[in-house]
C-alpha cells in the first residue's frame, strides 16, 4: 500500500517552478511514475506533495532546430523509439529506448525520469553520454544547462536541486559518417534491467579512426565515457588485433572506476566482448 | 480528489484519494476486478490496461493520472453473450489455462491489432513480452492472436 500524498497538476512551468519552490524540498516531481510509484510503495520515498509535470508543453515534443535535436523530458521511451527525428539524429538513443523494460513500460515511462532517476543500469544513459547530450534544468530561480554527464552524482543521486526541474534534452546531429550501436545484455531479452550495455559511436577516415565515444552502463557508478581507452583508440587502425588490446583496456578502465567487486570476475571478460561485439558492429556499417 | 475519466467508452467521475493506484480505483471503487494485480511493480503485465490506445500498467499509474483520459479494461472488451473475437479465439486456441495473465494479455493484444490489424508474428511477439504467462508457454496465446489477425 502507498502512504498518502497531496497531488497536484501545475497548468504552467512556472506554476510548476513556484509550487516546487514553496514546497521547500517535501515535493516530488512525477513524470511517467515506473521508478517513483515502486519507490512510494516500498517506502523509499515519502513526499508530502507530488507534482505531475507530465503533460506541460515545454517538456513535450521532439525538435529540430540548426541541427540540434530538442526532447522534452516528458516523452515517453515509445514515442522516442518510433521518433524519426531521433533516428536521424541519434539512431543509438532509438535502440536504447525501443529496449528498455516492456511495451507498457515505455509507454509510461520518459526520458527524464530514466535520466533523473539517475539509475546505474538506466538504458538512455550510454546513449546520451555518447551523443554529448545537455539538459536544460529550470527553476524559479532561472535555468541552466547542464551536460547530461554531469546530472548524475552516483547511483540513484543527481545534482539537481529539489527545487529543479530538468525539462529538455539537446543533442547535435552527428556527421553522417559516424556509425553507433548499442548492445544490451540482460538475463532474458525483455523486462528486465540491463546487466550490461554498451553506446559506441565511431567516425573512421582514411581507414584510421577520427572520432570514438564509448559509454559503457550498468558497470560504473555513475554513467561516463571511457576517456583514456578512446585516447588510446583515435589515429589508429581498426583491425582486429586493436581491437582487442582496446577491449583488455576497457575492462581495465572499469576496474580503476568501480573497484573489484563480486560481480567482476564475470563483468571483465564479458564488457571485453560487448565491446569487440559493439565495434565489429559498427564497422560492418 | 475528483477525477473524471473515459472507462470503456463511458465517461465517470469518482472520488479517489490521490495515493491510489489506477488498479486499485478499478477494483475497488468500481467493482473491475477483471484487471488483475500481480506483482505490482510493473514487471509481470496482469495490470495491463490501454490508456489512450495504448497498453500501460495500472499498477503505476496513480489514480489522479487518468484525468481526462480514455481507460479499456477486459470488461470493456467484451461480455458472456457477445464475446470479442480475440476472447473467443483465446478459448478456441487453450490459450487460458489458469486465467489470470489473461485480462491483461488481452488488452495488449487489442492495442496491437488496433494499431496494426495484421502484425508479423514478431510483432505478435513483441507485443506481448511485457507479460508473464506460468501456464500457456505463450504458444498458445500468439496463435490466438495471429487467428484474429487473419480475419
Amino acid at each position: 500500500m502507498i502512504p498518502s500524498f497531496d497531488y497536484q497538476t501545475p497548468k504552467t512551468l512556472q506554476e510548476a517552478c513556484r509550487l516546487l519552490q514553496e514546497a521547500c524540498g517535501k515535493a516530488k516531481v512525477i513524470a511517467g511514475g515506473t521508478d517513483l510509484v515502486i519507490g512510494l510503495r516500498n517506502g523509499n520515498q515519502n513526499p508530502q506533495l507530488l507534482m505531475d509535470i507530465t503533460n506541460l508543453k515545454e517538456l513535450r515534443g521532439i525538435e529540430e532546430s540548426d541541427g540540434i535535436l530538442s526532447v522534452g523530458a516528458a516523452v515517453s521511451h515509445s514515442e522516442i523509439a518510433s521518433s524519426s527525428l531521433v533516428r536521424q539524429f541519434g539512431g543509438v538513443l532509438s535502440d536504447a529506448a525501443s529496449e528498455i523494460g516492456s511495451p507498457q513500460i515505455r509507454n509510461l515511462g520518459t526520458i527524464g525520469g530514466n535520466i533523473v532517476n539517475a539509475s546505474p543500469a538506466a538504458d538512455t544513459l550510454p546513449p546520451l553520454l555518447a551523443l554529448e547530450a545537455v539538459g536544460k534544468v529550470v527553476s524559479q530561480k532561472g535555468e541552466r544547462e547542464v551536460p547530461v554527464a554531469q546530472l548524475i552524482k552516483g547511483p540513484y543521486e543527481t545534482v539537481l536541486q529539489p527545487h529543479e526541474i530538468l525539462v529538455r534534452i539537446t543533442f547535435k546531429k552527428l556527421s553522417r559518417d559516424i556509425n553507433g550501436s548499442f548492445i544490451r545484455l540482460a538475463r532474458r531479452e525483455a523486462m528486465t534491467i540491463a546487466r550490461m550495455s554498451m553506446a559506441l559511436l565511431l567516425q573512421v577516415g582514411d581507414g584510421k579512426i577520427k572520432d570514438i565515444r564509448i559509454a559503457p552502463g550498468a558497470v560504473l557508478p555513475a554513467p561516463q565515457r571511457l576517456a583514456e581507452v578512446e585516447e588510446f583508440l583515435k589515429g589508429k587502425l581498426p583491425d582486429q588485433e586493436l581491437i582487442r588490446v582496446a577491449s583488455r583496456k576497457v575492462s581495465e578502465a572499469m576496474i580503476r572506476h568501480s573497484g573489484i567487486r563480486p560481480s567482476t570476475s564475470y563483468k571483465a571478460p564479458v564488457v571485453e566482448a560487448i565491446f569487440m561485439r559493439a565495434m565489429r558492429k559498427v564497422l560492418e556499417r | 480528489m475528483e477525477i473524471e475519466f473515459k472507462l470503456n467508452g463511458k465517461l465517470i467521475q469518482v472520488e479517489v484519494p490521490p495515493h491510489w493506484t489506477l488498479l486499485r480505483l478499478l477494483r475497488e471503487k468500481l467493482g473491475l476486478t477483471g484487471t488483475k494485480e500481480g506483482c505490482g511493480i510493473g514487471e509481470c503485465g496482469a495490470c495491463t490496461v490501454v490508456m489512450d490506445g495504448r497498453p500501460v500498467n495500472a499498477c503505476l499509474i496513480l489514480a489522479p493520472k487518468a484525468e481526462g483520459r480514455s481507460v479499456e479494461t477486459v470488461e470493456g472488451l467484451g461480455d458472456q453473450v457477445f464475446l470479442h473475437p480475440l476472447q473467443q479465439s483465446f478459448m478456441d486456441h487453450g490459450a487460458v489455462q489458469c486465467g489470470f495473465c489473461t485480462p491483461g494479455i488481452l488488452m495488449s493484444a487489442k492495442a496491437l491489432l488496433d494499431g496494426n490489424p495484421h502484425p508479423t508474428k514478431e510483432e505478435v511477439k513483441g507485443a506481448i513480452s511485457g507479460h508473464l504467462c506460468r501456464c500457456t508457454g505463450y504458444q498458445q496465446i500468439v496463435e490466438a492472436i495471429e487467428k484474429v489477425s487473419e480475419v
